[in-house]
């Protein structure tokens, strides 16, 4: 008894802790609260609220001086020798997204205006501007400040939907859907002319960070220490610097002594470490070797300076060595006080600049530098491995906010180059400063929208510009949209051999999908954040100095180097800042603090016990994601907070971010990672409390959320992905991106260029947990079928699939497809301007082929038209001049056709037209057609477990195999599409639906949780079913029992965008090119199809010549030319006279006709151009050869 | 069989500019003339001007490089100079 009552504590203990089904009430508050393109929004608000206004500050004054002009004539002399006007910016305002239109109104702009009729999605940017005039007389200074000039519009910012600033912000549903919004649409993403982009993220190395690498042998270095030094808010290009420790055998044979040496920015050999020590003023070997080892009785690492202590030797004052180091500078040639006073110059500002480009910073250097070389030596001491690139903790994460910042720096520098050139204008010629005229919004705006819509990133056509970096918002199916605005991409050479930088790396876990990649050039290059990333948006590192201050960090004016040894090193995002003696103490209060959101929660906090170092890191761009704390075995977070998540009442109180201000979880970045030891589940943790023995680690420190959560959108749709062949998961993940379903819910407000939406869609009967915050349910992308894995006559071999043609005509997988024709009435000149309209035959030129019927008076096609291929469905001339016709009397036409004709192959239903003028105010239009699509074979379908196939037969419903009950299946798959696949998670998927089917469950499918098959065998059992999944079935043709029981239940299948009626494609005969005259390429021109290369090389080998010449020759381009026997030129042919002549020769008898390729025409003619004469030679060689002969 | 061209490839990158070995003649202004010779030998690092003639010489040491040779000249020049323009003042 008394036990019991001992035990009883324990076991109330034990029930206040969380399950893991409870951790998914946490997940639930965190996508409530941050939705699922949280990075995108985060790092727009952070631009638009703190860097835009760095960038203005950050920029100096505009002082211009009157200089004097030699104007001849008499010029009216002021009183004052000279003016000097200054112009300064301050506060910047931002408006709402707004709209002017061409007569001058102001509108507020909803994004749905902004698409329809091709706007761009900005806000206007305000900024207080101040000049002041300062006029220098002989002896009197006279200072005006005239009235504040108050705002001045530098130009329109575009803005991200839904970001803090978007007239959509924090938007209920209901308004959502008033302003023809989706509400499932999470923004993140721009509109420019009206169409809609994202920014793509872009990876890049971390900066001030040492990275120390092994050189691989044979190589003149053996080890390199690397930094790529950025000093903080600035925009200059990284400077790096190299410390090299030589090889030992040097690579053209002999030996030499291990030196050290570093480069130095701006100087032209590598310059030996001493030296730079010694012009940094630390001349004693004592002082530099302290910077350097720390420790005196570390012979080892003291042994392995001593080669450059020794080279150095002859080196041995500060104004030497500087001398040394300014004499390898860009200038030669100059005097010695010159030159040291460069190289003190270079060593201030462009040697590490994130240490101090100030005065004094030259201990502080020194001891930077120092410790790159303590780096290099631990790892040449084999002490430490070298680092690791491909390590995430050494990546940072550029998104929309640091993008746009970079781009509107360069542009408002821009800005404010051109402000000064106009200023200096006005005050030589002395006019009156009229800012409102001087400061020319274009540049921002056109500057932003450019890069935004090209996706080049930097100025046009200039060099180091990005491509690619901004792409149009892929609106396939809700997925894709999702996954493209977490899209992020490595700029590194998709031709590069490495096989490194795309593998997936230990570090990415739980920040990059591990499924979901492309194949092919981009795969692993191309990534996809998993779900609970939040990628940090940068803090001020102030705070954090100053906590350190506060908790006695020493810095190095206090110190003596002799205690860095035992003291550890305090880094603040890559800077040495000083010394700590109770690293213990010091990490736990700011670990604390910053679970008790006094110190920002994205600081990074970083011990490493074996480096005696700290690194704490508040800079943007790195990867971090939430994890549970956990103390002494337990997690913080108890039942209690669960149901007070559970029960409250508005999402407003309480919510993830109490979680995280209560301190139960929190983010820890990718480095941080690194220090922690993290319980995968729930159930570890208990497993540590109950049997220490058995469990993986006693000393937990954190807990996974839930480990399905590394997965990234696309992957997250996919049931039981554990159980597949990894490869299966990234081909799914692909193509859940072209599945049709419901792309948004204002689809039929929209005028998509190309839309595909799904009939009937239905939510999946197997589903996954994370598929709830990915709104699957509310806008699928597939149905469940009835899917039967048997041979069953044998059409559908090599991946194609039997359908049942009733089901077909029931409705299944029936899709609708739409496609905009815009065009818009362009103004040519200041008079001719296009017209829509009905173009009328009589005076109408260049009119097209098809059908102008379907046209009404005003130029277009009404909606509820049925048109087919190449009718017209926009009509639109526009004027000819008269004159332009030959002369006497006037040309019949007076208009030329431009109209729209639909797609030859397509055909639809006009579904809406939209009349509208653009942002010049031109009449503009939009036309969407509609068609229908029933699957039909040769359509494209696939399971979610990367099984595509195509349908190759459809059968009746009576010719389908039946079961028992009377079940046939919608679609028959192969066998053989298993095994070698391995796709098990189909299987599995397959009974789970079948049970979900019967008990009208949802199934639940989540990886890495306790489903087991056993278990859903034996729900399936107890519903009545076959234990396996397995049924007995009957032959629909001929009603016999079949031998093997048949494999059958609903499995969710999605239609893929790729039909047949899009591809099929033959030719005879059609249009060629104008140049060549060879047969046009490509389906949509009705273009031939290529006998290539290799089909060619074929041929040649079966020696099929004449089949090879109707190919090449006949069939292509076949062309004949008169040739004059005399000459060998191309001579004057009149087929229709019937007279020939070469003019050279004046010769009209011996000419004949040679047939060769027209393309074998123009090339000679282009030879003839360049004076170059290729000949004909018709008769035979021979008597050229006599006649050489006889010249001989 | 005949591959087709592949897209032209970037530029390769700029490398480090390397140290000069020739440089301008004090005397004459002859852009590229002055040649160092170093001997580590006997430590003597000598500067010969092509055209004129004009020579310096020093003693030099393990790290001395043709720059440095030159710079002294340089040195050494407006030293001589300074001298005389103090000695006419």
């Amino acid at each position: 008894m008394a036990a019991v009552e001992e035990y009883d504590p324990m076991v109330d203990d034990e029930e206040e802790e969380i399950t893991q089904e409870d951790a998914w009430a946490v997940i639930s508050s965190f996508f409530e609260e941050k939705g699922l393109v949280r990075q995108q929004l985060d790092s727009f608000d952070e631009f638009i609220q703190n860097t835009l206004q760095e960038i203005v500050d950050e920029s100096a004054h505009i002082e211009v001086r009157s200089e004097s002009q030699h104007k001849p004539g008499p010029g009216q002399h002021s009183d004052f020798q000279e003016t000097i006007y200054k112009i300064s910016f301050g506060q910047i305002y931002l408006s709402k997204p707004t709209f002017t239109e061409q007569h001058g109104d102001v509108r507020p702009l909803l994004p749905k205006d902004a698409r329809l009729r091709n706007l761009t999605y900005s806000a206007s940017l305000y900024v207080d501007v101040k000049e002041t005039i300062i006029k220098k007389g002989n002896n009197c200074e006279e200072v005006s400040e005239p009235e504040p000039l108050g705002k001045v519009n530098i130009g329109s910012v575009p803005i991200m939907l839904r970001s803090s600033y978007c007239t959509l912000y924090q938007m209920s549903e209901e308004d959502l859907t008033d302003r023809g919004e989706c509400p499932y649409d999470q923004g993140g993403y721009f509109i420019i002319n009206g169409s809609e982009k994202v920014l793509i993220a872009q990876e890049k190395m971390s900066t001030n960070h040492v990275y120390v690498f092994k050189k691989r042998q044979p190589n003149k270095y053996a080890y390199v220490a690397e930094v790529r030094s950025m000093a903080e808010s600035q925009n200059r290009p990284p400077s790096s610097m190299f410390v090299r420790m030589l090889s030992r055998a040097s690579a053209k044979g002999g030996s030499s002594a291990q030196y050290i040496r570093a480069t130095l920015p701006y100087i032209r050999t590598e310059i030996p470490i001493v030296i730079v020590f010694r012009a940094l003023g630390f001349v004693a070997d004592k002082d530099i070797l302290e910077h350097i080892c720390y420790d005196f009785s570390d012979t080892q690492m003291m042994e392995l300076l001593r080669p450059s202590l020794e080279e150095a030797f002859v080196i041995q004052n500060q104004q030497v060595a500087l001398d040394y180091i300014g004499k390898r500078g860009s200038t030669v040639g100059v005097t010695k006080e010159k030159r040291i006073k460069y190289a003190k110059e270079i060593l201030q500002r462009e040697m590490l600049p994130h240490v101090g480009m100030g005065e004094y910073c030259e201990t502080k250097k020194a001891y930077y530098f120092g410790y790159i070389i303590h780096r290099l030596l631990l790892c040449a001491l084999g002490r430490r491995p070298e680092d690791d690139r491909d390590h995430y903790g050494n990546k940072r994460l550029d998104l929309a906010g640091p993008l746009l910042g970079g781009l509107f720096r360069m542009l408002f520098r821009k800005l404010q180059r051109d402000v000064r050139a106009r200023v200096q204008k006005c005050v030589d010629n002395g006019q009156a400063v009229n800012l409102y005229n001087i400061i020319i919004a274009k540049t921002i705006t056109s500057g932003l929208k450019y890069s935004l819509a090209t996706g080049n990133w930097g100025q046009a056509n200039a060099a180091g510009t990005r491509a690619g970096v901004s792409q149009v918002l892929n609106r396939l199916t809700y997925a894709s949209t999702l996954s493209h605005l977490r899209r992020l991409n490595s700029p590194i050479g998709r031709e590069g051999k490495l096989a490194k930088p795309r593998q997936l790396h230990n570090s990415q876990w739980g920040m990059m999908c591990p499924a979901e990649t492309p194949e092919g050039q981009a795969c692993g290059l191309v990534k996809n954040l998993a779900l609970m990333v939040y990628v940090t948006v940068g803090s001020a590192a102030n705070p954090i100095l100053e906590f350190l201050e506060e908790w006695s960090t020493e810095n190095f004016e206090e110190i003596s180097p002799a205690v860095i040894a035992q003291a550890t090193k305090i880094f603040v995002n890559g800077c040495w800042v000083g010394i700590h003696r109770s690293p213990d103490l010091l990490v736990k209060t700011l670990r604390q603090l910053r679970r008790q959101v006094d110190v920002n929660t994205e600081v990074g906090v970083v011990r490493d016990i074996r480096l005696r170092e700290l690194r704490l890191y508040t800079d943007y761009g790195r990867c971090s994601r939430p994890l549970f704390i956990v103390e002494n075995q337990r997690l913080l977070i108890k039942k209690k907070d669960i149901r007070a998540l559970q029960q409250r009442e508005s999402p407003d109180e309480g919510g993830w971010h109490e979680l995280v201000a209560n301190g139960y979880i929190e983010y820890v970045d990718t480095e941080e990672e690194e220090t922690t030891m993290i319980s995968m589940t729930i159930n570890d943790l208990v497993t540590a409390r109950l049997n220490p023995e058995e469990a993986y680690s006693e000393n937990y420190t954190h807990c996974e959320i839930h480990p399905s959560l590394i997965l990234g959108v696309c992957a997250s749709i996919i049931p039981f992905p554990d159980h597949n062949q990894s490869p299966r998961n990234t081909y799914q993940s692909a193509m859940g991106k072209q599945a049709m379903g419901i792309y948004v819910t204002n689809y039929q407000l929209r005028m998509d260029t190309l839309a595909y939406v799904l009939y009937y869609p239905q939510k999946p009967l197997v589903t996954t947990r994370a598929m709830e915050h990915l709104h699957f349910r509310q806008l699928p992308a597939g149905i469940n079928a009835i899917v039967a894995i048997s041979c069953y006559s044998g059409y559908n071999q090599e991946d194609s699939v039997i359908m049942n043609q009733s089901s077909i005509d029931r409705g299944f997988f029936r899709s609708l497809f739409f496609r905009s024709y815009r065009d818009e009435e362009k103004r040519m000149g200041t008079l001719i301007k296009e017209e829509f309209g009905r173009p009328n035959r009589d005076n109408t030129m260049g009119m097209r082929h098809g059908s102008y019927d379907k046209l009404d008076d005003d130029g277009l096609a009404p909606p509820g038209t049925r048109c087919s291929g190449e009718d017209v469905i926009i009509g639109k001339t526009s004027p000819i001049a008269q004159d332009e016709s030959s002369q006497g009397q006037p040309s019949r036409y007076t208009r030329r056709d431009h109209s729209t004709s639909l797609r030859h192959s397509e055909s639809g239903m006009v579904d809406q037209v939209l009349l509208t003028t653009n942002a010049d105010g031109l009449r503009f239009v939009k036309v969407r057609i509609r068609s229908v699509r029933i699957p039909q074979i040769g359509d494209k379908f696939s399971s979610r477990h990367g099984q595509k196939g195509t349908v190759g037969m459809t059968y009746t419903q009576e010719d389908m195999p039946w079961t028992v009950e009377g079940i046939t299946p919608d679609i028959i798959v192969n066998p053989h599409a298993i095994p070698s696949r391995m796709t098990i998670g189909q299987l599995i998927e397959c009974i789970m639906g079948k049970v979900a089917a019967h008990v009208g469950k949802e199934g639940d499918a989540t990886p890495f949780t306790d489903v087991t098959v056993d278990n859903i065998s034996r729900a399936l059992h107890k519903c009545g079913y076959q234990m396996r999944g397995f049924e007995t079935m009957y032959n629909g043709h001929t009603g016999r029992r079949l031998t093997a029981m048949i494999f059958l239940g609903p499995t969710y299948y999605q239609r893929l965008k790729h039909m047949v009626d899009d591809k099929i494609h033959s030719r005879a005969r059609g249009p060629v090119q104008i140049l060549t005259r060879q047969p046009a390429e490509g389906r949509s021109r009705d273009g031939g199809l290529r006998f290539g290369e290799m089909e060619r090389d074929c041929m040649i080998a079966h020696g099929a010549a004449h089949f090879l010449k109707e190919r090449l020759f006949d069939q292509s381009d076949a062309y004949s030319v008169h040739v004059c026997e005399r000459c060998g030129l191309i001579a004057i042919a009149n087929l229709k006279k019937n007279s020939f002549e070469c003019r050279g020769c004046k010769n009209k008898t011996d000419i004949v006709q040679v047939r060769i390729p027209y393309a074998c025409k123009l090339l000679f003619q282009e030879l003839m151009a360049m004076a170059i004469a290729p000949r004909m030679l018709t008769k035979d060689i021979k008597t050229t050869k006599v006649q050489k002969k006889k010249v001989v | 069989m005949g591959k087709r061209k592949s897209r032209a490839k970037p530029p390769p990158k700029k490398r480090m500019d390397k140290l000069d070995t020739v440089f301008s003649c004090p005397f004459c202004n002859h852009g590229s003339s002055v040649e160092c010779r170093i001997d580590m030998k006997n430590l003597i690092g000598e500067a010969v001007c092509g055209i004129c003639q004009e020579n310096f010489s020093m003693t030099i040491n393990a790290l001395t490089e043709p720059v440095d040779v030159y710079s002294k000249w340089i040195d050494e020049c407006e030293r001589v100079n300074n001298q005389e323009e103090d000695d006419a003042a």
